[in-house]
C-alpha cells in the first residue's frame, strides 16, 4: 500500500532537505494560504471563518472515514453519504422525544438540556457502527471471495447499488419529508470575534475536533489502531503477525460509518434528515479524499478544511449554485500538477494499476 | 501428443458453427426487438412507451459498457454527457429552429469534444481517480446548466420540439431501435478492429499493453470520446422524445441507473446490457404504474439486483447465457465470444 492512515513514517532523507525548501512546496503553500485566509477573514468577514471551521470539521469526519476504509480495506465507498443520512435519522428519532419532554416540562432538569443532544449523537454513532459492521459481514466479505482483480472498482459499483437501495428504502419507509430540529441547545448565541455564533455551531466544531483527536490517538496508540495501520500497509504481513483480518475489517468499516453518522447527527440542525441528505456530504467527502490523495487520513482532515473554505467562499461571493462548479475547477488544476493529490505519495500501490 | 491438441483446439468446422450460431442468435434478437410492438400486450401505447425507454436505456448501457467493460474506466459522469447532447440539440432547435435530426448530430459532436477534453485531463490519472474525476466533471456540468437559467431555463425545464410529427410511440420506437443498432454496430466494429484489440489489452493488463508499445492514454481517450459522443447522440433523442429537459437528466442517479443495467447485463459484452435493458425497463415501468403509492420501490429492487449480481454473478446476464449455450452446444476450447473473463 502506498498510503497509511495517520503517521506515515517520514522518509529518512527528509532531514537533509533545508527547512525553507521543505515548506516551499505547493501543498504547504496552499495550507499556508488557507490559514492566512482564515485569519484575515476573522477580521474582515468573521462568518466565513466560522462557517469554514464548523463545516470543515464535519467534512473532516466524513472524509477521514472515507479515507480510512480506502486505506485499510481498499473499499471506495459510494454509500458513505448514506451513513450520514442514517446518523441524522437516528439522531432525529432519539432527540425529538427528548425535546418534547423538555418542552412539556420546561422546568425539567438542566442535565437533560445539556446532555439530551448527546443522546441522539451517541445513538447515531452506535447505529452507524452496527450498520457498517453488518455491511462488512454481509456484503464485502462475500464480494472479497469472488472479486480479486478489480476489487476497488467493484466496491465502488457495489456501494453505488447500496446507496440506491438505502436512499430509496429511506424514502419508501419515511417518505420525502424533511425531519430536522431547529436547534440542539436552546440557549442564546455567543459573540465570538465580533460575530454571533450559535452554540450548536460551537458544539459541532468542538465535537469534530475532539473526535478527530481521539481518532488519531486511537490509530496511533491503541493495539487495534496499530493493527489497522499494519493491515493498510501489508495485509499478508499483518496476518503473519497474528492479526485477524476479519476483525480489523469489521472494526474499520464500523468506525468509518460511525464517523459519518456522527457528522449527520451533529449537523441535524443544518441538514434536516431526508432521503437525499447524504448526497452533498458524499460529494464533498470524495472531493476531499481525491484532493488529499486516496487513503490518506491525515491529509483528508486538512483537505476537509481547504474544501470547506472553497465551498464557503463560493457560497458567499458567487452563489449557492456554483458550489459544484468552482471547486471542481480548482481540483482539476491541482490534479494537473499533483496527480496523486496534495498529500499523496507518488509511489504506485497495487490498487492503482 | 497430437490427439490431445486435436481434442482441445477448435477445428475449422467447430469455429464456423460457433460463428454461425452467433449470427443466428443476433438475427433472432433483432427480429424479436423489431416485431415486439405487435405482440400483445406490447401493442398498447403504455407498453410501447416502456419499450422506447428500454431501447434508449439499452443504447445508454452499450455506450457505458464500451468504456467500463473494455478499458475498465467507469465513466461516472455519463449522464452529464447525455444531458450535454440533449441540451445542445434542444437549444439549437428552440433558439435557432434547427432540425432535431441535425441537432442530435451536433449534440453528439459537443458531447464528444467535451468528452475528449475531460478524457485528456482525467485519463492520465489512475483508475479510481479517473472515475471520480468524471463524476466531478459531470456534477460541474450539471451545476453549470442549472446556473444559467437565462439560457437553459434551469430547473423549470426547457420544452423542446418533438422529433417526429406524432404522439404515437411506435415511430419513435423504430427510430431509437435504429439508433441502438447503429450504436452497437459502430462500437462492435471498433472493438473488432486493431484499436479494439488495444482497448482489450489495456483493460486486461495495463503493464503488458505498455510493454507491447501501446500508448495507453491515447487509446483511453479515443474510447472515452467515442462513448461520450454516442451518449450525446442519444441525449438528442431523449430531448426530442420527452419534449422537456431539466438538469435532472444529468444527475448522478441517472448514471447509476445506466451502470446498474450495464452490470446486470454483463460487462464487456455490449449485447448483454442491450438485451437486459428491455425486460428491466418494462418491469420498472409496470412497477411505477402499479405501485404509485410506493415511489422508489423499483429503484430499491434495481439496487438489490445490482448488489446480487456483483456478489453472486459478476459476469451478469451475458455470462449466464454464455455458460448455458456452452452447456447446450459444447463450445470450441477457445470460446470466441466477445465476453472477457469475468473480473
Amino acid at each position: 500500500m502506498t498510503t497509511t492512515p495517520a503517521a506515515a513514517p517520514a522518509p529518512t532523507n527528509l532531514r537533509r532537505v533545508p527547512l525553507a525548501k521543505r515548506f516551499l512546496t505547493l501543498t504547504w503553500m496552499i495550507i499556508g494560504l488557507m490559514v492566512a485566509a482564515l485569519v484575515v477573514f476573522a477580521f474582515v468577514q468573521p462568518s466565513i471563518t466560522v462557517d469554514t471551521l464548523v463545516t470543515g470539521g464535519m467534512w473532516a469526519l466524513m472524509a477521514a472515514g472515507l479515507a480510512l476504509v480506502f486505506g485499510v480495506m481498499n473499499i471506495s465507498n459510494f454509500a458513505h453519504g448514506e451513513f450520514f443520512m442514517i446518523g441524522s435519522l437516528v439522531a432525529y428519532f432519539v432527540f425529538t422525544p427528548i425535546q418534547n419532554a423538555m418542552l412539556d416540562d420546561p422546568s425539567g432538569t438542566t442535565l437533560l438540556k445539556i446532555f439530551g443532544p448527546f443522546a441522539g449523537m451517541i445513538a447515531a454513532v452506535a447505529v452507524g457502527f452496527l450498520v457498517g459492521a453488518v455491511l462488512e459481514v454481509v456484503l464485502f466479505r462475500r464480494l472479497r471471495k469472488v472479486s480479486k482483480d478489480q476489487w476497488v472498482m467493484n466496491t465502488f459499483l457495489l456501494t453505488a447499488g447500496l446507496s440506491v437501495v438505502l436512499v430509496n428504502g429511506d424514502q419508501l419507509i419515511f417518505g420525502t419529508d424533511f425531519r430536522g430540529v431547529s436547534r440542539y441547545w436552546d440557549v442564546p448565541p455567543v459573540r465570538i470575534i465580533g460575530t454571533s455564533v450559535s452554540v450548536d455551531r460551537i458544539a459541532a466544531f468542538v465535537i469534530a475536533i475532539v473526535t478527530i483527536l481521539a481518532f488519531s490517538a486511537f490509530l496511533r496508540r491503541s493495539q487495534t489502531g496499530r493493527a489497522m495501520r499494519a493491515v493498510a500497509q501489508d495485509e499478508a504481513g499483518a496476518q503473519m503477525a497474528g492479526i485477524s483480518l476479519n476483525r480489523i475489517f469489521i472494526i474499520t468499516m464500523g468506525l468509518s460509518s460511525a464517523l459519518a453518522a456522527l457528522a449527520g447527527a451533529a449537523l441535524l440542525w443544518l441538514y434536516p434528515s431526508s432521503p437525499t441528505v447524504g448526497q452533498q456530504p458524499l460529494q464533498l467527502a470524495w472531493f476531499v479524499v481525491i484532493l488529499a490523495g486516496l487513503g490518506n487520513v491525515q491529509g483528508a482532515i486538512i483537505g476537509a478544511f481547504i474544501v470547506s473554505m472553497l465551498q464557503t467562499l463560493s457560497v458567499y461571493y458567487i452563489g449557492v449554485g456554483w458550489v459544484d462548479v468552482l471547486p471542481t475547477l480548482f481540483l482539476i488544476l491541482i490534479l494537473l500538477f499533483k496527480p496523486s493529490g496534495l498529500f499523496g505519495s507518488e509511489v504506485k500501490g497495487v490498487w492503482e494499476q | 501428443m497430437a490427439t490431445v491438441t486435436d481434442m482441445t483446439a477448435p477445428t475449422r468446422d467447430e469455429a464456423k458453427a460457433f460463428a454461425r450460431r452467433r449470427v443466428i442468435f443476433a438475427i433472432v434478437l433483432v427480429a424479436i426487438v423489431l416485431v415486439l410492438p405487435f405482440i400483445p400486450p406490447f401493442t398498447g401505447q403504455d407498453y410501447q412507451r416502456f419499450l422506447v425507454t428500454g431501447a434508449l436505456m439499452a443504447a445508454y448501457a452499450v455506450a457505458f459498457d464500451f468504456t467500463a467493460g473494455y478499458i475498465d474506466i467507469v465513466n461516472f459522469g455519463l449522464a452529464a454527457f447525455i444531458g450535454l447532447g440533449a441540451y445542445t440539440s434542444g437549444l439549437l432547435a428552440v433558439d435557432y429552429g434547427i432540425s432535431p435530426w441535425i441537432g442530435m448530430v451536433a449534440g453528439a459532436f459537443v458531447a464528444g469534444v467535451v468528452g475528449l477534453l475531460t478524457g485528456m485531463l482525467t485519463l492520465r490519472l489512475r483508475g479510481m481517480y479517473a472515475a471520480v474525476m468524471a463524476w466531478f466533471v459531470g456534477l460541474a456540468l450539471m451545476g453549470l446548466v442549472r446556473n444559467v437559467p437565462e439560457i437553459t431555463r434551469g430547473s423549470l425545464g426547457l420544452s423542446t420540439p418533438q422529433l417526429l410529427n406524432t404522439s404515437d410511440n411506435l415511430p419513435y420506437y423504430y427510430v431509437i431501435v435504429a439508433l441502438l443498432l447503429i450504436t452497437i454496430g459502430v462500437l462492435m466494429m471498433v472493438i473488432r478492429s486493431k484499436v479494439g484489440l488495444a482497448f482489450r489489452a489495456i483493460g486486461q493488463n495495463l503493464a503488458a499493453a505498455k510493454a507491447s508499445g501501446i500508448n495507453p492514454t491515447r487509446y483511453l481517450v479515443i474510447n472515452f470520446t467515442l462513448s461520450c459522443a454516442f451518449a450525446g447522440l442519444l441525449g438528442g433523442f431523449y430531448a426530442h422524445y420527452y419534449g422537456i429537459l431539466t438538469p435532472d437528466v444529468m444527475a448522478t442517479s441517472h448514471t447509476v441507473e445506466i451502470l446498474a443495467v450495464a452490470y446486470i447485463g454483463g460487462r464487456g459484452t455490449l449485447w448483454g446490457p442491450a438485451v437486459i435493458a428491455f425486460p428491466l425497463m418494462v418491469i420498472t415501468g409496470l412497477l411505477q404504474a402499479q405501485l404509485a403509492s410506493m415511489p422508489g420501490l423499483e429503484l430499491v429492487l434495481y439496487g438489490l439486483l445490482l448488489i446480487l449480481v456483483m456478489v453472486f454473478r459478476p459476469s451478469g446476464f451475458a455470462g449466464m447465457v454464455t455458460s448455458l449455450s456452452n452447456r447446450l452446444w459444447p463450445a470450441p476450447a477457445e470460446a470466441p465470444t466477445a465476453s472477457r473473463p469475468t473480473p
